[in-house]
């Protein structure tokens, strides 16, 4: 094996790490005893830098100016421009929580704060670049502890500490599904490394390992009914690690999704359909018409993400190309609307000491236009809404999920019935986004408004800028994002 | 290429609106009025210039090649029209807006978003491009209706958007089923393409109800029609003369273009159908009419009224119906609009109501407005002179030569009790006395028209007046259009 061109391969993560390090290092040390904004600002600068850095190298793998090794032995990395630059966005996206947090200062152990988001990233990265059934467990292993431990980081909240609980026992149990089911797969094929396994025939032991695999990642996915921690997770973890356990963790569990289930062949392919499509039906109708009755918008967010998750499977069930594409992509709007809501969430509210009822933002068109403006872009993205990311990547979803129908099949054969469920469900979804929006957008400002914003800071204000840019460039002009994200692995 | 102008002017002005302070509600009406003018000019410089039949094709660019998608964008006969009457309401909207400050800023950005959009769904060549438009259109009314409505505005914004959005659902399935039906290859969602694809009888006959219901739920067909008299009633006056005069002219052209443009012979299983629906639309719509107080609530049972008209006019499925349909989607989205202002804007902001038993002989009291209403409604009821009549009798002269005659008697039961609401509420309003105990104010005489509003009523009668004098004006355009649209059709 040549260690260099490894090195080199991961040079990224190792930067990542080594800002890792740094963070923990300085605040032990130089800074121990300084004042914990000081502390903030420094773990912030030094997380920023290692991001940025990894970042800049990734981008310039995806371009090809670096070399890549393009995969190693047993699969344990598979480094195409699809997946790099799915990596890639996920360092964006992380680098993106990290003004959040240093805004929200919950905990005075900043460096962990700051190390776990960190260590969350790095195992993202790893997850959607595994094809390797163990060490994608155990990268989606490392995302998960992180997020447990950031979950209880504020440390005051009886609520927090009970949420992780509920998240920590649920997850562990979760992940003792999937690795059952991997387990299974093993034993059916003899292989650890997906890229090796290719038409995986009917037979009772790989749709048991299939189904316990649907639990372990549905939990993950919070697809309804292994949907319960995350109500309670949303609401009272600290809402920049919420922002991330919604949309990051959301990533990396659908792109393990649709890896495992590649090698799927068509006869499967047909005994898996009618439990994912089970799964879809009842997180759309769990997640849509739980959120009507919230009151509070962490809450209905978390209801929402269940909603979308089931709009996810309808783009699996496809088991075609145009299916994986399209629920990579979708999962990567979603995750940007959703991270760019919870920010605009966590920006308003970190001063209001308690848990954020939606009419607390009643008049925040008046006090702060530009937030209200940023949330309409996001919650009209997660509504599905033309001409916002949001609505292309449904689109897409259904647009795949009536192409499966085989070739020589006639007109109407395709998951017509699934995308007309899914649509009904999106017009009752549409009732509690613009409930939100009646808030922020409608709602007179004398009207019972408890959010006084602070200073928005720069870093934060930028991380929305850009989130809400990229949700309507990627809604305008897809193009581009779709020919990485296509690239056959 | 000038057309598109009409598209980027109006999402610029909206984006320029809504930057401005809203303190600067004076300057803003006036940058509002400026872009509202240029949309109008354009849709008319196009309008004179056409002359054919064939699409004019403005644009064609590839937007998203892998999924069959294009950004191509033309017009024809069919489409003038309703640019046309989009840039007159844009206009007049303003017009008689001019008053308003409230978060001034934010009302002409909703309000351009939503004109944007539907100048793009009338100039989309490109089915996709076409839904896109129309779910741009939807988001704004309800900003529009929710915050600077009337009385039970929350509600009536909601409903109409969940309606709205229920129709887009339907429409979007059936979209899908088209695309993936129509035997092309590549795969387009390119409307001229699709046109000339060949769908099999039981997909059209599948799909045509899915779309056409879709498009009609905004076209405001019975039973779906709920949402507009509550969204009209609530909405401020500009927002509903949008929706009176140009949004359900989207459904409408939607079930025109897409669902019977594409499906012949979907149309022409379902024709019997639509018709029935339509009769119910007009004599329905004009004895809810009958029977409402709030004069508000009169104009819009009356346009539910009147659209059934031009569903009538699709189920025709021949010339003179269908030019008289599309005739009927311009002559009521100018004197919808125009009633929506009198009554909403002119008449409201001197009584400050709309009851129609609190009225007290209005004629002696505001006469100028009162015959200007007078004038109206006779349009509206289809006087001879005005565009609602001519574009009333090609649809009922079309109908008798492909409908069965109680469908005939049906819509002219309809015109008789249009004939009566009218005169009965116009009588109500402004002839008949009330106890002048209840009403100390009665005898004082109210300020005439400002020059805004008088300028908004003069365009939209004109225009109304002009086409009622002249309609070959419109339908030399519309015609040929459409006779290329039934060559398609099968024997």
């Amino acid at each position: 094996m040549d260690y260099q061109q490894l090195l080199l391969t991961l040079l990224p993560d190792l930067l990542v790490v080594v800002a890792l390090f740094a963070a923990l290092g300085v605040d032990y040390s130089r800074l121990r005893g300084s004042r914990l904004a000081k502390r903030y600002e420094v773990a912030f600068q030094i997380s920023a830098a290692g991001l940025i850095a990894g970042l800049a190298v990734l981008v310039l793998q995806i371009a090809e100016t670096m070399p890549v090794m393009e995969s190693t032995a047993d699969g344990q990395l598979e480094l195409t421009r699809s997946t790099l630059t799915l990596k890639a966005l996920l360092y964006a996206m992380g680098l993106g929580v990290l003004p959040l947090a240093k805004r929200d200062q919950i905990t005075p152990q900043v460096s962990e704060y700051f190390a776990l988001l960190l260590l969350a990233t790095l195992g993202m990265g790893f997850v959607v670049t595994s094809r390797n059934l163990l060490g994608a467990f155990v990268a989606l292993e490392l995302v998960s502890l992180s997020l447990y431990a950031m979950t209880v980081l504020n440390q005051a909240s009886r609520a927090s500490a009970e949420a992780a609980l509920k998240y920590l026992t649920f997850g562990a149990v979760a992940s003792g599904f999937l690795l059952f089911g991997l387990s299974y797969l093993y034993g059916a094929t003899g292989q650890l490394d997906l890229t090796q396994m290719t038409g995986l025939k009917y037979s009772p032991m790989l749709v048991l390992a299939y189904l316990l695999i649907f639990v372990g990642l549905g939990f993950k996915l919070a697809l309804a009914p292994f949907h319960l921690w995350a109500p309670d997770v949303y609401q009272n973890a600290p809402t920049p690690v919420a922002g991330w356990i919604g949309s990051g963790s959301k990533i990396a569990a659908a792109a393990l999704l649709i890896a495992l289930l590649k090698p799927v062949s068509s006869t499967l392919k047909d005994a898996l359909i009618p439990a994912l499509a089970a799964l879809a039906v009842l997180s759309m109708v769990v997640g849509n018409l739980g959120a009507l009755r919230q009151t509070n918008l962490k809450r209905l967010l978390a209801y929402s993400a269940i909603a979308n998750a089931g709009y996810l499977l309808v783009g699996v069930v496809a088991f075609s190309a145009a299916g994986n594409t399209s629920v990579i992509f979708y999962i990567l709007v979603y995750s940007l609307a959703s991270l760019g809501a919870f920010g605009v969430v966590a920006v308003l509210t970190d001063t209001l000491g308690r848990d954020a009822e939606i009419n607390d933002f009643n008049g925040c068109w008046k006090t702060t236009p530009g937030l209200a403006a940023a949330f309409l872009v996001f919650v009209l993205s997660l509504a599905g809404i033309p001409p916002l990311a949001g609505f292309l990547g449904k689109f897409y979803l259904f647009f795949a999920a009536i192409e499966a129908a085989p070739e020589a099949a006639s007109w109407h054969d395709g998951f017509y019935w699934l995308v007309a469920f899914a649509l009904i469900m999106s017009v009752v979804s549409l009732y509690y986004y613009l409930r939100v929006l009646k808030a922020f957008l409608v709602a007179p400002a004398d009207d019972g408004a408890a959010i006084t914003p602070s200073k928005i800071g720069w870093a934060a204000g930028v991380t929305l800028c850009v989130l809400a840019l990229a949700v309507v460039a990627l809604g305008l002009w897809p193009e581009p994002l779709l020919a990485l994200l296509k690239n056959p692995s | 290429m000038t057309a598109l102008l009409t598209i980027i002017l109006s999402f610029i002005g909206a984006l320029v609106c809504g930057l401005m302070p809203s303190s600067a509600h004076r300057r803003i009406r006036w940058v509002a009025l400026a872009v509202a003018a240029a949309g109008l000019a354009v849709s008319m410089v196009c309008c004179v210039k056409y002359s054919g039949g064939e699409f004019v094709i403005l644009l064609e660019a590839d937007w998203i090649p892998s999924l069959g998608i294009g950004f191509i964008t033309g017009y024809d006969g069919i489409s003038l029209p309703l640019l046309l009457v989009t840039g007159l309401v844009a206009v007049c909207g303003v017009l008689f807006s001019w008053t308003l400050e409230t978060r001034a800023n934010q009302f002409y950005a909703f309000y351009f978003a939503l004109i944007g959009g539907v100048y793009g769904v009338f100039l989309s060549l490109d089915l996709f491009l076409l839904f896109v438009f129309y779910e741009i259109a939807v988001v704004p009314k309800y900003f529009l209706i929710a915050i600077w409505g009337g009385a039970r505005r929350q509600f009536a914004a909601m409903k109409l958007v969940l309606y709205s959005f229920g129709g887009s659902a339907l429409v979007l399935l059936g979209m899908l089923a088209l695309y993936f039906g129509s035997g092309l290859t590549p795969l387009t969602f390119d409307l001229r393409e699709l046109m000339g694809a060949n769908f099999s009888r039981d997909l059209q006959v599948v799909v045509f109800p899915l779309i056409f219901v879709g498009f009609a739920i905004m076209a405001g067909m019975w039973p779906f029609h709920t949402w507009a008299p509550t969204g009209h009633v609530a909405a401020p006056t500009a927002a509903s003369m949008l929706l009176a005069g140009v949004v359900m002219k989207l459904g409408a052209y939607g079930c025109l273009r897409v669902a019977v443009g594409l499906l012949p012979a979907g149309a022409q299983d379902w024709a019997s159908w639509v018709a029935v629906v339509a009769v119910i639309n007009i004599v329905y719509g004009a004895l809810v009419a009958l029977k409402q107080d709030d004069f508000k609530y009169v104009i819009g049972y009356s346009s539910v009224s009147h659209m059934g008209f031009v569903l009538l006019g699709i189920a025709t499925l021949n010339l003179t119906g269908m030019t008289g349909a599309v005739l009927q989607m311009f002559s009521h989205g100018v004197i919808g609009a125009l009633l929506f202002a009198l009554v909403g804007t002119v008449i409201y902001s001197r009584t400050k109501t709309r009851m129609l038993d609190e009225l007290h002989r209005l004629i002696d009291r505001m006469p100028g407005i009162a015959w200007v209403f007078i004038v109206a409604g006779l349009a509206s009821m289809g006087l001879p002179g005005f565009s609602g009549f001519v574009s009333e009798l090609y649809v009922l002269i079309g109908a008798w030569g492909s409908l069965s005659g109680w469908i005939v008697a049906g819509a002219g039961a309809g015109i008789l009790l249009t004939f009566g609401y009218t005169l009965v509420k116009i009588h109500e309003a402004f002839f008949r006395e009330r106890s002048p105990a209840v009403d100390n104010q009665a005898e004082t005489a109210y300020p005439p028209m400002t020059l805004p509003e008088k300028t908004g009523v003069a365009i939209l009668l004109g225009a109304a007046l002009l086409i009622g004098l002249c309609p070959w004006l419109l339908t030399d355009k519309i015609s040929p259009s459409l006779k290329l649209m039934l060559e398609r059709f099968p024997n």
